[in-house]
């Protein structure tokens, strides 16, 4: 699954660890969720989303 | 504390607790390896109260972790159970080779038991609905239970104290005990 995390999280100024520590998880989960490796819980996109202030749906984007 | 530092402390309890269970064996203790893994437990409970606003694991490393131990489960159950065979059919060559074959296939039956049941308990939907579940699993319990306690406490294929030697009753699997007879 692509998302836009990286592309956000740069534009805010925000570092991995950052974002990392809003979120309440390791710094190694948001390199993995920014790299597409890792798809998150619902409630971890949200929490994502919610940190970086974007709609969830804006966010990470589901190929079919 | 930062959380690098509660993990090299972390790896150097495993280092000591490793010494320390080894030197036990050693040294026929069994006191010493209990009070130093409750010591651990507590140390590590204790640093890890004092590690704030740190994350230790997130819902990545429990899926991770989720996924490596089934790897590891079936991973042992497999190399376990051909050792099993091997020792089982080689037993003639070194009459040890059957308890410790014994007690691999005892460890895995008691693994993948373990496995079953825990999952079934977070899959509670149809564990909690189902009592046939259950009795199969007390039933077969009970029977490895009993099975086990035959084996173990029966008497027969034992070695017995005997004018201070050690005297074969029935034919044991094992071999003679190495602590002095004193009777």
């Amino acid at each position: 699954m692509e998302n836009r995390i990286k592309e956000i999280r740069t534009k805010l100024g925000l570092t991995q660890e950052e974002l990392a520590k809003k979120v309440g998880v390791r710094r190694e989960t948001i390199v993995f969720l920014e790299q597409g490796k890792y798809n998150p819980s619902l409630k971890l996109a949200y929490d994502v989303a919610k940190a970086i202030k974007m709609p969830v749906d804006k966010l990470f984007l589901l190929e079919y | 504390m930062t959380l690098k530092k509660y993990n090299s402390i972390r790896i150097v309890v495993a280092m000591l607790l490793a010494v320390l269970i080894s030197q036990s064996i050693v040294l026929r203790n069994y006191v010493l390896p209990i009070m130093g893994i409750a010591f651990s437990m507590g140390l590590l409970f204790y640093l890890r109260s004092k590690l704030k606003d740190e994350v230790l694991a997130d819902e990545r490393d429990y899926t991770i972790g989720g996924t490596s131990a089934r790897w590891a489960i079936q991973i042992f159950d497999v190399f376990a159970v051909i050792v099993m065979i091997i020792l089982y059919a080689k037993q003639d060559l070194n009459p040890s080779f059957l308890p410790v074959a014994i007690t691999l296939a005892y460890s895995v039956c008691f693994l993948m038991i373990l496995y079953a049941l825990i999952f079934r308990y977070f899959d509670k939907i149809v564990f909690l609905t189902s009592r046939k579940v259950y009795a199969v699993i007390g039933i077969m319990g009970i029977v490895l239970i009993a099975l086990f306690g035959l084996r173990l406490f029966s008497g027969e294929d034992d070695w017995m104290c005997q004018d201070g030697q050690w005297v074969k009753h029935g034919n044991p699997s094992f071999p003679a005990p190495r602590v002095e007879c004193t009777k």
